[in-house]
C-alpha cells in the first residue's frame, strides 16, 4: 500500500465547537484504493474528524490535502460554507444519521448526489449501478425518503454518496441503529464495492464487523488516533483500546 | 348579484398574489430567509418596466419581459448585500430580516428620490379589449394576467421539478446541512433563487401595474399581502400557498364588491388570523422539525 500515491494526508489536524477541542494535533494518510476502518467509542471524535475534513466543524486548524490539494483551512467561523468546493474536489461524505432530504423522492435524492457534471449526466446508469448493490430501492424509487424504514434509508443516503465516482468517502457509522442484520448487509454492500483508485474510510464501533474485511484499522481514543492494526488484528486492537 | 363579476375579480387577485407569495414561500424554505425588500424588488421591476416602455417599446411581450428581468436584477442585488455576507453568521432569521427591511426602505427611498413622487403608468401590456366569460365581461388585462401568471408559476415549478438547479433547490428546503454535504454551494444557489423569485415579484408587478398606478412605495402593500399569503398557506408549500391565495382572493373581491374597498384589508387579516389561530402552521405547512412528505 505504501507505494500507493496518498488521497488523503492530514497533517497536525486540530478541530472542534466553540471552546470545546475535540480533534487534537491529529495526523493521517489513507492510500489510493485502500479500505480503513475507524474505531473507537463514542464521542471520541471520529464524526468530528469526518466533519472536519468536509469543512463543517465550527473551526479546524492544520493541513488537510486531498489529491494532493490543500482542502483544510485555518477558520474560526463558518462551518459548511466551503463544504461544497471540498466535495468537489472528490470528498463524498455519507454522515451518521444520514441526513436526507424528506421530502424528496429517492429517484431525487440519488440524482442529488451526483454533483459532477459527468455524474449528473450519467445519472440514470449510475442510479442502475446503485440499484445493483442495493437492489431492494428499485420498487422505492418514486416514494419520498421520509415514508422509508431506518434501514432503506441508510441505502439511500449511502447510494447517493456513491452516486459521483469520488476519491475519497468517508461512512460515518453505517450500522448505526440498524438491527445486527440489516447492518451487517449494508457494511457487506460496502465492502464489496469496488474502489479503484479511490480510497475509504468506515467508521464503526462494532470492530468484529469489520475483521478481515478492511485493510487496516485504526483506533481513535479522546482525539488522537491511537494505533493501527493489520485487520487480521481486529480482535488484538478491540482488547487493547 | 353580479357573482360571475366577484369570481373573475377573485381568480386574478388569487393569480398575481399566488405568484408573490410563491416567491416569498420558496425564499424562506430554501434560504431561511424572510425578505421584507420584496416591496422594494416590486417597485424596482416596475420602474424598470416602465422605463422600457418609455425609451424602448410598447410592445407588451417587451415590458413583461423587462420587468421580469428587472425584477431578478433586484433580488440578485439584495442577494448580494443581505445574504452573503449575513447566511452563516448566528441569528440570521432575524438579522436577514432586518437587513433587507432596511434595504427596502433604503431602496424605496431612492426610486422616490430619482423618479420622483408622481406616480407612473405602464401602458397596457395586453392591449385593450374584452371577451365574455360566463355571462360577465372580462378586460384582456384580466384575462392576460390570469394567463402569464398561471404560465409563469407552472414554468418555474416545472423547471423546480425537473432541471438540475431546482433539484438544488429542492434539496436546500428541505435540509440545507445535508445539501453542502452532496456538494450544493449554499451561495450560488442563493442567487437562483433570488433571481427567480425576484422575476416572480416583476411579473407580480407589471401585472399589478395594469390595474394601478405604479409609485417608488406602491409596493408595499403587495409585499404583505403576499407574506401574509405565504404565511396562511404555511411556509415551503406550493399546495398551502395556491389554496391560501384562492381563499384570500375570494375574500378579497367579496369584501370590496359587497363592503367597498377600505374594508379588504380588514377583512384579509382577519381571515388570516383566525386561519392562522385554527392552523397555526398555516393550511398545509410541514412542521419545522417533522418534514415529512
Amino acid at each position: 500500500m505504501t507505494d500507493q500515491f496518498p488521497v488523503l494526508q492530514i497533517d497536525g489536524l486540530s478541530a472542534g465547537y466553540g471552546p470545546m477541542r475535540v480533534i487534537h494535533d491529529l495526523d493521517l494518510v489513507v492510500s489510493a484504493g485502500e479500505k480503513v476502518g475507524l474505531v473507537g467509542l463514542n464521542g471520541h471524535g471520529k464524526s468530528t474528524l469526518f466533519l472536519a475534513i468536509a469543512g463543517l466543524t465550527h473551526w479546524q486548524r492544520g493541513s488537510i490535502k486531498l489529491n494532493e490539494k490543500q482542502i483544510g483551512r485555518n477558520r474560526s467561523q463558518g462551518p459548511g460554507r466551503y463544504t461544497h468546493q471540498i466535495v468537489h474536489h472528490g470528498l463524498s461524505l455519507i454522515p451518521q444519521g444520514d441526513e436526507i432530504f424528506q421530502g424528496l423522492t429517492v429517484k431525487d435524492h440519488l440524482d442529488s448526489g451526483a454533483y459532477t457534471k459527468s455524474a449528473w449526466r450519467n445519472r440514470a446508469g449510475r442510479r442502475k449501478e446503485i440499484l445493483q448493490i442495493f437492489p431492494a430501492l428499485e420498487q422505492l424509487m418514486d416514494t419520498s425518503v421520509g415514508r422509508l424504514s431506518g434501514g432503506e434509508r441508510r441505502m439511500v443516503a449511502i447510494g447517493r454518496g456513491l452516486m459521483a465516482k469520488a476519491s475519497l468517502y468517508l461512512v460515518d457509522e453505517p450500522t448505526l441503529g440498524l438491527a445486527p442484520k440489516l447492518g451487517k448487509g449494508v457494511l457487506e454492500a460496502l465492502f464489496d464495492i469496488e474502489l479503484g483508485e479511490s480510497a475509504m474510510v468506515i467508521a464503526e464501533q462494532n470492530v468484529a464487523l469489520l475483521d478481515g474485511r478492511v485493510d487496516r484499522i485504526i483506533g481513535m481514543h479522546v482525539g488522537k488516533l491511537k494505533g493501527e492494526a493489520a485487520a487480521s488484528l481486529a480482535y488484538q486492537t478491540k482488547r487493547e483500546i | 348579484m353580479d357573482w360571475s363579476y366577484v369570481i373573475i375579480n377573485a381568480i386574478v387577485l388569487a393569480c398575481i398574489y399566488g405568484t408573490l407569495a410563491i416567491g416569498v414561500s420558496i425564499t424562506w424554505s430554501s434560504l431561511g430567509l424572510i425578505n421584507m425588500s420584496f416591496g422594494f424588488i416590486f417597485s424596482f421591476a416596475g420602474y424598470g418596466a416602465w422605463l422600457v416602455a418609455q425609451h424602448i417599446s410598447h410592445n407588451g411581450v417587451v415590458i413583461l419581459a423587462s420587468g421580469i428581468l428587472t425584477g431578478a436584477l433586484g433580488g440578485v442585488i439584495v442577494c448580494a448585500l443581505a445574504f452573503i455576507p449575513l447566511h452563516d453568521k448566528p441569528n440570521f432569521t432575524i438579522r436577514g430580516m432586518i437587513a433587507t427591511l432596511a434595504i427596502s426602505l433604503f431602496g424605496t427611498q431612492a426610486l422616490l428620490w430619482y423618479f420622483g413622487p408622481r406616480v407612473k403608468n405602464i401602458p397596457p401590456v395586453f392591449g385593450y379589449g374584452s371577451i365574455k366569460v360566463f355571462g360577465s365581461t372580462m378586460t384582456y388585462d384580466k384575462v392576460g394576467a390570469v394567463l402569464t401568471s398561471i404560465l409563469m408559476l407552472t414554468a418555474v415549478l416545472l423547471w423546480m421539478k425537473s432541471s438540475r438547479r431546482g433539484l438544488e433547490i429542492r434539496a436546500m428546503m428541505q435540509n440545507p446541512h445535508a445539501a453542502s454535504i452532496v456538494g450544493i454551494g449554499v451561495r450560488r444557489t442563493g442567487f437562483y433563487v433570488m433571481a427567480i423569485t425576484g422575476g416572480l415579484a416583476g411579473l407580480a408587478s407589471v401585472l399589478l401595474s395594469q390595474t394601478y398606478y405604479l409609485q417608488a412605495f406602491g409596493g408595499i402593500t403587495p409585499m404583505i399581502k403576499g407574506l401574509s399569503v405565504a404565511l396562511c398557506g404555511g411556509l415551503g408549500s406550493v399546495t398551502g400557498v395556491v389554496i391560501a391565495a384562492v381563499i384570500l382572493g375570494i375574500n378579497e373581491a367579496m369584501t370590496s364588491r359587497f363592503w367597498g374597498g377600505q374594508y379588504v384589508l380588514i377583512t384579509q387579516f382577519g381571515l388570516i388570523i383566525l386561519i392562522l389561530l385554527i392552523r397555526p402552521r398555516g393550511i398545509a405547512g410541514i412542521l419545522d422539525k417533522a418534514r415529512e412528505a
